[in-house]
């Protein structure tokens, strides 16, 4: 774990004085903001509203589809230089020659990113307390689908920091997790394709959008939560030996 | 400091270090000689510990980089070439990193990272953006991340290249200064660098050693084979007694002073003579012939010429070597 606060902290500063997690802030609350507005005014248009299936459930559960598309541009645009910006750039060498362990590297700049992650869902928490205005809201609920975003983010974060330390080209490190992270989800629809069986039921339990859909009606599944976490923990694992191998190319 | 056994390191495709050893005392400032594509930064790297080697063993400061890596890594300072660094930090954030990074207790950290700052000559750009800087201003503060941790060796992947004149012997004095607390290791493969900085070089071409030792030893190892003589007479005269003298390959004669009286003669010596027999016999040639023998010496090859002949020399020997 040596160098893990060093490097975690050098990058949040490299990530926020730099344009991108700004302009990533900027692009993914628009986008946030219009996906919970156009739902606030078709519920609006409704006539009458059950508790557990109002506007801010729908954001998260039902229609959370627009939100894992978001999700799939932002986490990788916020992985993709963690380690390929280092090796273009040679700081790599300068990096992994100090005392530091491959552990504390790949730990600190995912742990980073992370947080960067969970910034930028603060502000949202906005929508539902504006709403709390206009009608009843299950916090328990919300918390729960928090929770929720926070596991798909970890996962899809995991898989980032693996493919920007396969590639010295951010742009490939890019398109490599968005195709992960979209086989991913795709393979999740695939509860909705196939007939009753072990793949189908293999496919509801990756499925990120049922996950969200369970945990935006305050059901927490920790089966869930593990495969996230398994996911995170798998790519970071490689993503460690991959840093560790870099010394006998 | 350092000790370097049998290290080679294979690519695959190319062999870059084949059984390299030699090593550097405490205090030492060494030059690492060589042509470039010589292997000199693969084992550089290998020694910071950023590439693993494929066989060998190497040692630095006592610890092994293989086995106790984290150990090593702490005892040296290594400057890559080209100075990688992060634009988007300022001068003072990236070195307090490098020194949060190097486990520099946090109470420390300010005064290394001023301690570095001053004597990389960096203290009036430390707030500016590392982006902005100059390659001569990179390149200190690459030198001053080399030094924030206080290591007792130091490794210098090619410290001068790419600077100007003026920032090359800046660097220099610098290194200069630091060898007085530091063991040096530098690479480089300028010669008159070597001359000027270092007390000790290690040459090699094509990944292996080809000549280790003190500058006076290098040169003497590759002595001139030639003889420069100042006579009086013609020169035809001088050119009939020397011809006749075992030992000499070729004769240049050179008019010296505008009387055509005076000569300059160079005499190339057989490979297998004896220089200081074919001086001995062309002087008493000479005067038996009735030339007036003015001067002689042995003309002293340049580092320069040392360099060519042993990196040369290398060469072809390898290109014979292969299939």
């Amino acid at each position: 774990m040596s160098g893990f606060f060093a490097v975690y902290r050098r990058e949040m500063t490299s990530l926020w004085v730099t344009p991108l997690a700004w302009v990533l802030l900027v692009v993914f609350l628009l986008l946030q903001g219009t996906i919970f507005y156009s739902i606030v005014v078709h519920f609006s248009s409704l006539a009458d509203l059950a508790v557990e299936s109002g506007p801010v459930e729908a954001y998260f559960g039902q229609e959370s589809v627009f939100l894992l598309m978001t999700l799939l541009l932002v986490c990788p645009a916020l992985t993709m230089r963690s380690f390929a910006e280092e090796r273009r750039s040679g700081t790599i060498e300068t990096l992994l020659t100090a005392p530091v362990t491959a552990a504390g590297v790949v730990l600190g700049k995912y742990a980073a990113v992370l947080t960067t992650y969970v910034a930028m869902w603060a502000p949202t928490v906005l929508y539902v307390v504006i709403l709390r205005k206009t009608g009843a809201v299950s916090w328990g609920a919300v918390a729960s689908s928090y929770l929720g975003l926070f596991g798909v983010g970890a996962a899809y974060l995991g898989l980032g920091t693996l493919t920007s330390a396969m590639t010295k080209s951010q742009l490939v490190a890019l398109l490599l997790s968005i195709f992960l992270q979209f086989g991913l989800f795709v393979l999740g629809v695939g509860e909705y394709v196939f007939e009753a069986g072990v793949f189908r039921d293999f496919c509801a339990y990756i499925s990120v959008a049922s996950q969200m859909e369970e945990m935006s009606r305050g059901i927490v599944d920790l089966r869930r939560l593990v495969f996230d976490a398994s996911v995170a923990v798998a790519s970071l694992f490689v993503t460690a030996r991959v840093v560790d191998s870099w010394r006998w190319g | 400091m350092i000790e370097v056994e049998k290290l080679t390191k294979d690519y695959g495709t190319t062999v870059a270090v084949r059984d390299l050893s030699f090593s550097v005392g405490k205090g030492e400032i060494v030059g690492f000689l060589g042509p470039n594509g010589a292997g000199k930064s693969t084992t550089l790297r290998i020694l910071a510990g950023f590439l693993g080697a494929t066989s060998g063993s190497v040692r630095v400061a006592g610890f092994d980089v293989a086995k106790e890596s984290l150990a090593a890594r702490r005892a040296l300072g290594y400057m890559p070439e080209a100075a990688p660094l992060h634009p988007e930090l300022r001068v003072r954030e990236y070195l307090d990193f490098r020194a949060a990074l190097k486990r520099v207790p946090r109470r420390e950290r300010k005064n290394a990272v001023a301690r570095a700052l001053e004597l990389a000559a960096v203290t009036d750009v430390s707030e500016t953006l590392v982006g902005h800087l100059s390659k001569g201003y990179r390149q200190r503060v690459a030198l001053a991340d080399a030094l924030v941790s206080k290591p007792p060796l130091l490794i210098l992947d090619e410290p001068t290249s790419g600077l100007d004149p003026n920032q090359i012997l800046e660097v220099r004095k610098l290194v200069r200064e630091l060898g007085k607390s530091h063991t040096l290791l530098l690479s480089t493969h300028i010669l008159s660098e070597v001359e000027v900085v270092c007390d000790r070089a290690i040459v090699i071409a094509r990944g292996r050693l080809v000549g280790e030792g003190t500058l006076a030893e290098l040169k003497a190892r590759r002595k001139g084979r030639k003889l420069v003589l100042g006579l009086r007479g013609t020169e035809e005269n001088a050119r009939r007694a020397l011809l006749a003298v075992a030992g000499v390959a070729a004769i240049e004669c050179e008019a010296a002073g505008d009387s055509g009286e005076a000569q300059r003669v160079t005499l190339d010596v057989n490979d297998d003579a004896e220089p200081d027999l074919v001086a001995e016999r062309a002087v008493a040639a000479l005067v038996a012939a009735g030339l007036g023998v003015r001067s002689i010496a042995r003309e002293s090859a340049s580092l320069e010429d040392v360099f060519q002949e042993l990196t040369r020399g290398e060469a072809k020997e390898s290109r014979d070597g292969e299939p």
